[in-house]
């Protein structure tokens, strides 16, 4: 027998197989979406820390967002620690930060700017964004732009809102409304 | 309209579980074929189809949408796969003795089929798995390599010598002549 021909009965005998098994996996669609319903009525850990302290993210943004807290509080210890005072951006502002090593560009959109695109800077490469913008006090809508593509769900927000099917993030600049 | 599989991958990261039962539709009976490749029993991986969908969804954020998504699912199924093999902590059952056809009754084909289904079925998980991926699901030698975490070089050989097992199997059943080709 040749290889080709050989290769030929496998091939017929695994087809069998697959025209066999579709019976069995019939249903198998409803039967994962009760499972995944069922899972997510019993959270894990990390659902349940979310839900009762209100963090609206993943695993992966959580990581992003240390990152952002260590960068504000390099701002906060630089403060104290610098002999020459900040520049003017810094010492007043909100700042909005994105950590993205793999970015190639990132802009801040949203109420401010009549949702149009700011872009954020990083100077020194090490893939965290950021721009200070001096707001009045107020609440503001906005999300980000990583290489063009929509980024909604800011870990630094005080919360989020879902527009036009997309998220988007709240800050309350001034106002104490925020979390 | 019929969405496209990343759409469908989207929304599902969103939350849409209607969107992942349309992904289930599409891939359950490859991702059955790929536990089938590992587990043989065909209960036990109607069980990991059902538990790579559930895996996979827990896990989709992991998911890099720039890459082929069928590998990646294919990957966790034989994980899951893998993982059931391990716990079942049972050899794998032999493929029951193929009735021993009487020439004069059965044609040559019928009885050739039924021997290379016991051949193939009959391989070690190690051979088995590369060639079903092969033959069933059609993939090439580095996406076999993605899914079962080995060296191209490595499903090469397997692919070789599991196919030279097969036919050992059948020249020792007497249904094919030894002459290599």
């Amino acid at each position: 027998m040749w290889s080709s021909d050989l290769e030929e009965r496998i091939r017929e005998v695994l087809a069998q197989e697959a025209e066999a098994a579709r019976q069995g996996l019939e249903g198998l669609e409803e039967r994962v979406m009760r499972a995944i319903a069922q899972r997510v009525a019993r959270p894990g850990l990390w659902r349940r820390l979310k839900e009762r302290w209100g963090l609206g993210f993943s695993p992966r943004w959580a990581l992003a967002g240390a990152a952002s807290l260590a960068l504000v509080l390099g701002f906060a210890l630089g403060r104290l620690f610098a002999p020459s005072p900040l520049p003017p951006s810094a010492q007043a502002g909100t700042l909005f930060a994105v950590v993205n090593p793999q970015a190639h560009s990132v802009a801040v959109m949203g109420d401010f700017s009549a949702w149009e695109p700011i872009p954020l800077s990083d100077p020194d490469g090490d893939g965290i964004w950021t721009a200070v913008l001096d707001l009045p006090p107020g609440r503001y809508e906005y999300a980000f732009l990583v290489d063009g593509k929509w980024v909604g769900q800011d870990p630094q927000a005080d919360e989020y809102v879902r527009s036009f099917g997309e998220y988007a993030s709240v800050r309350y600049v001034g106002t104490g409304g925020g979390a | 309209m019929v969405l496209g599989e990343l759409e469908l991958v989207q929304r599902s990261l969103e939350g849409d579980l209607e969107a992942w039962g349309e992904i289930v539709r599409r891939y359950k009976e490859a991702v059955f074929g790929v536990a089938l490749a590992i587990l043989r029993n065909r209960a036990d991986a109607e069980d990991a189809t059902q538990e790579a969908f559930i895996r996979a969804y827990e896990r989709l954020h992991y998911y890099d949408l720039s890459r082929k998504f069928s590998t990646w699912l294919f990957t966790v199924t034989a994980n899951v796969a893998k993982n059931m093999l391990r716990k079942r902590r049972r050899p794998d059952p032999q493929p029951s003795p193929g009735r021993i056809p009487d020439p004069a009754e059965v044609v040559w084909k019928e009885e050739l089929h039924h021997a290379v289904k016991e051949a193939v079925w009959s391989l070690p998980e190690s051979y088995r798995a590369p060639l079903i991926l092969r033959y069933w699901h059609e993939m090439d030698l580095a996406e076999i390599a993605r899914v079962l975490g080995l060296r191209v070089g490595t499903v090469k050989t397997r692919l070789h010598r599991g196919r030279a097992l097969v036919r050992l199997r059948l020249v020792e059943q007497g249904v094919i002549h030894d002459v290599v080709q």
